[in-house]
């Protein structure tokens, strides 16, 4: 039980990385392909940010004096997260405009109905 | 068939992950690097939330990239949503005069509120990002509720391109007088806690905050505009 | 002298401007990139004596390393950034006639973005910020293919970017690993704390950040995307996503295993995954009939090339790979960017409507077939030094399984000459149909052409000017322990 209680936060990570890569290896429709990217973004952030926190540790904002310096959380996994969140909502909004022309020419969103380059 | 396959490798990928996770444990120190941040973020840098002071002083090429990434989404979306044919203005039918009022009185409000996040970014959590996200947000409240404003896109663009700008030359002053470091922090530093404190770093989050939101809402504008 | 962060932040402060002065004159907006990754090439040849000598460690913010971001402006850095900014220019000079319709001030600001990334990804000492100009490099790709909005190029954009983002969060997923194994993001730092690991913390990253990096170095069998993309693009994209984009990929790859995680045994490995990569895209390459994704197989060739001469990890090898990638650089670019004058006057992408454009199009069928005897290997181009410059190197292993592996490399030249030849035989062999009279390229598209094809000649007959620069970066690969003295110290 300790196992699962440390390591929850690994394993909710990994888990949304896995149920994210698995929508987009499987499913058919360029919509769920999409919210799969995000799902698996979401996991990676999460991952990232779990590996920096330091056990009763609070926010490292030196907001009032007497604040010690050695129970504070660390910084730098939090400034990768603010970075990665962003460069994942730029790829959304891409992949989204391209779903749409996509719709446009095609009609459909199925990706095995969007095939039209062969070998 | 695919899904099997599919199934196996995921498993096969996690397996690996988690030996490696085994030798990351979960709330212990690890690094050298974080600490330096904490104890040594105050001075050198004059902002007292360190966070700030890491995405702003330290990391700042990686925040220069990262601004740089969502304007390339931005102008990317665009390209590839670019019609000739003129956009024709379709009947919209008005929303009801409560949704109306409320969107006008509340998008002031909001959008001093993302004001008040990127201005005190080194003070309190937050910053341009955030701030940014807000104001977006503010945009996309009266394209849902007030239906048929819209913003201008000269603006928004002048105002993309300048706080883009404003972030690039203050990095290069810092290469030019200071320190000759590139995003040098060439302003006194202040008094900790104060709002004028930490020399360049709220001037990049108010030109980030502006860029962001104004990007974000372009966005949104332009996907608005498509649906028809 | 100059700062090495000009040569990222001029283009980036350009590209930023560039809405600006678009309001003020729209004609303007297309000399920009020209004008840009001119100063770049200057920039470039001016820190390339100095850069050789000892690597320049530039400190952004003024702290010293590992507590901030580094840039390091070594022998392979500035070498990279001067073949980047060289494409750059040709390609742009190029694009002001070739690209006349769609957005193209966005088309402008996105080329701009693209090669600030790639020359970001390559003097860059810190891997988080490795990541975030890869994805500067990779998501304006996204949108430069889809740029021409036809069916084709939507499809292959989003084929691209799902397949480019798994790899995107792979490579995130691996940093984060590192960052909790080993407490920092600089690369000296890493390596300098690696040395001492365990095995376990050293390849599950590795592997995750290979594949990541992998996909946009279009290593077999990561690059399901490459043939599509880079045969909907148009062609001055395709030029610069074939000679920069999976050759800033490749270096990113080599950079993690070599200078991070140290030589390790799993170089066997890409050896043969090179050689592998090497015979599906020339074959697959054999069996095109469309001119375009011809090339675009015959990358996926190339690139096998070189990951076999890199992982052969000696100082000869080495040198040849990198000026193998300078040679796919100029011949690649050089050919696509005559295939794209030729398909726009013939009007179809399809070898066989190429016929009979050697007369109507002299100079530009000269480009291409200049460009395909440098690629194919033939002396007295650049393509030849290159080849046999990797093909020294692994004879002198004196292995029965290297010979073999020669062998294997010499076949792969010859079904690249039999495709090759192919088209040149269309173009000068066989009768078109249609007018005779010469309606060859215009001058904006001649200039680049020309550049390129003086440059293939020059650096085929006089390879020894870019030996010192060729051995200096090899040596900045394979000595780990003097990368971390030069940053850390």
């Amino acid at each position: 039980m300790t196992f699962l209680q440390d390591y929850a936060y690994y394993i909710g990570a990994f888990g949304l990385v896995f149920i994210g890569l698995f929508t987009m290896l499987v499913k058919r429709n360029l919509i769920k392909v999409i919210i799969g990217l995000s799902i698996l973004e979401t996991g990676v952030n999460l991952f990232l940010i779990s590996v920096g926190y330091i056990s009763k540790g609070t926010a490292p904002i030196f907001s009032k004096t007497g604040l010690k310096a050695e129970r504070m959380v660390d910084p730098v996994p939090q400034a990768l997260v603010l970075t990665a969140i962003v460069i994942g909502v730029a790829v959304l909004a891409l992949a989204l405009s391209l779903a749409v022309r996509l719709y446009h020419h095609y009609g459909v969103l199925d990706l095995r109905k969007i095939k039209e380059q062969r070998w | 068939m695919r899904s099997i396959i599919s199934f196996v490798l995921l498993l096969i990928i996690t397996w690996g992950i988690s030996l490696s996770l085994d030798r990351i444990p979960f709330g212990e120190s690890k690094t050298h690097v974080g600490d330096y941040y904490i104890e040594k973020g105050r001075e050198e840098t004059g902002a007292s939330n360190v966070v700030t002071s890491v995405v702003v002083n330290y990391r700042g090429f990686d925040t220069l990239g990262e601004v740089t990434v969502l304007f390339v989404a931005a102008i990317g979306l665009s390209a590839v949503l670019y019609t000739r044919r003129k956009k024709q203005k379709g009947e919209v039918e008005p929303a009801s005069l409560v949704l109306t009022t409320g969107c006008r009185f509340l998008f002031p409000l909001i959008l001093l509120f993302g004001a008040y996040i990127f201005i005190h970014g080194h003070l309190t959590p937050g910053g341009g990002f955030q701030g940014g996200a807000i104001i977006a947000s503010a945009f996309l409240l009266v394209y849902m509720g007030c239906r048929g404003r819209r913003i201008s896109e000269t603006g928004s663009k002048t105002v993309e391109s300048l706080s883009g700008l404003i972030f690039l030359v203050v990095g290069l002053i810092g290469l030019a007088v200071g320190g000759r470091y590139f995003l040098f922090n060439f302003l006194p530093k202040g008094e900790l806690n104060s709002l004028f404190s930490a020399g360049i770093i709220p001037i990049i989050y108010i030109a980030i905050g502006c860029k962001v939101g104004s990007e974000l809402g372009g966005i949104i504008d332009r996907l608005v505009e498509e649906s028809g | 002298m100059v700062s090495p962060v000009l040569l990222i932040t001029v283009p980036l402060g350009l590209a930023f401007a560039l809405p600006l002065l678009g309001l003020l004159s729209r004609r303007m907006v297309k000399y920009i990139p020209v004008a840009a990754f001119l100063f770049n090439l200057i920039v470039a040849l001016s820190l390339l004596p100095e850069a050789v000598k000892h690597p320049l460690v530039v400190s952004i913010g003024g702290f010293s390393p590992p507590f901030c971001i580094n840039l390091v402006a070594g022998p392979v850095g500035v070498l990279f950034s001067a073949l980047i900014a060289l494409a750059g220019f040709a390609v742009a000079t190029y694009s002001l006639r070739y690209i006349e319709s769609g957005a193209q001030e966005k088309y402008h600001m996105l080329y701009l973005f693209l090669l600030t990334g790639a020359t970001g990804v390559v003097l860059t000492g810190d891997i988080f910020n490795l990541f975030v100009f890869f994805e500067i490099l990779c998501i304006s790709s996204y949108a430069l293919v889809a740029y021409l909005g036809d069916r084709a190029s939507i499809e292959s954009a989003v084929k691209y970017l799902i397949q480019g983002s798994i790899g995107s969060s792979f490579l995130l997923i691996g940093i984060g690993l590192l960052y909790g194994l080993f407490g920092t993001l600089n690369m000296a730092d890493l390596a300098r704390q690696i040395a001492s690991a365990s095995p376990i913390s050293i390849y599950v990253p590795m592997a995750l950040m290979v594949t990541g990096l992998g996909i946009e170095a279009a290593i077999f069998p990561l690059n399901a995307w490459l043939p599509d993309a880079h045969s909907s693009a148009p062609s001055s994209i395709s030029a610069i996503l074939s000679g920069i984009a999976i050759e800033v990929g490749l270096y990113a790859v080599v950079r993690v295993i070599f200078t991070i995680f140290g030589l390790s045994s799993m170089l066997m490995f890409f050896v043969f995954l090179g050689v592998l990569t090497l015979l599906i895209g020339e074959l697959c390459a054999f069996s095109q009939a469309n001119v375009k994704r011809m090339l675009a197989y015959s990358s996926i060739g190339q690139i096998g090339l070189v990951v076999f001469a890199m992982a052969m990890a000696t100082s000869l090898a080495i040198s040849g790979g990198l000026f193998q990638l300078v040679s796919h650089t100029l011949g690649k670019g050089l050919l696509f960017l005559a295939a794209g004058y030729l398909v726009y006057r013939s009007g179809s992408m399809e070898i066989s409507s190429l016929e009979g454009l050697g007369m109507r199009m002299p100079l530009t069928s000269l480009a291409f077939t200049i460009g395909a005897f440098s690629i194919i290997g033939l002396p007295p181009f650049i393509g030849f030094s290159s080849k046999f410059l990797i093909v020294r190197a692994a004879l002198a292993q004196h292995t029965v399984l290297f010979t073999v592996l020669v062998g294997l490399v010499l076949l792969g030249t010859v079904i690249e000459g039999a495709y090759f030849f192919r088209v040149v035989q269309a173009l000068y062999f066989k009768k078109g149909n249609g007018e005779q009279k010469r309606n060859d390229a215009p001058v904006s598209g001649l200039i680049p052409m020309f550049l390129l094809m003086v440059l293939i000649v020059v650096m085929g007959v006089y390879p020894a000017l870019m030996t010192d620069v060729l051995h200096s970066a090899a040596s900045e690969f394979l000595d780990r322990i003097a990368y971390i003295r030069g940053v850390i110290g």
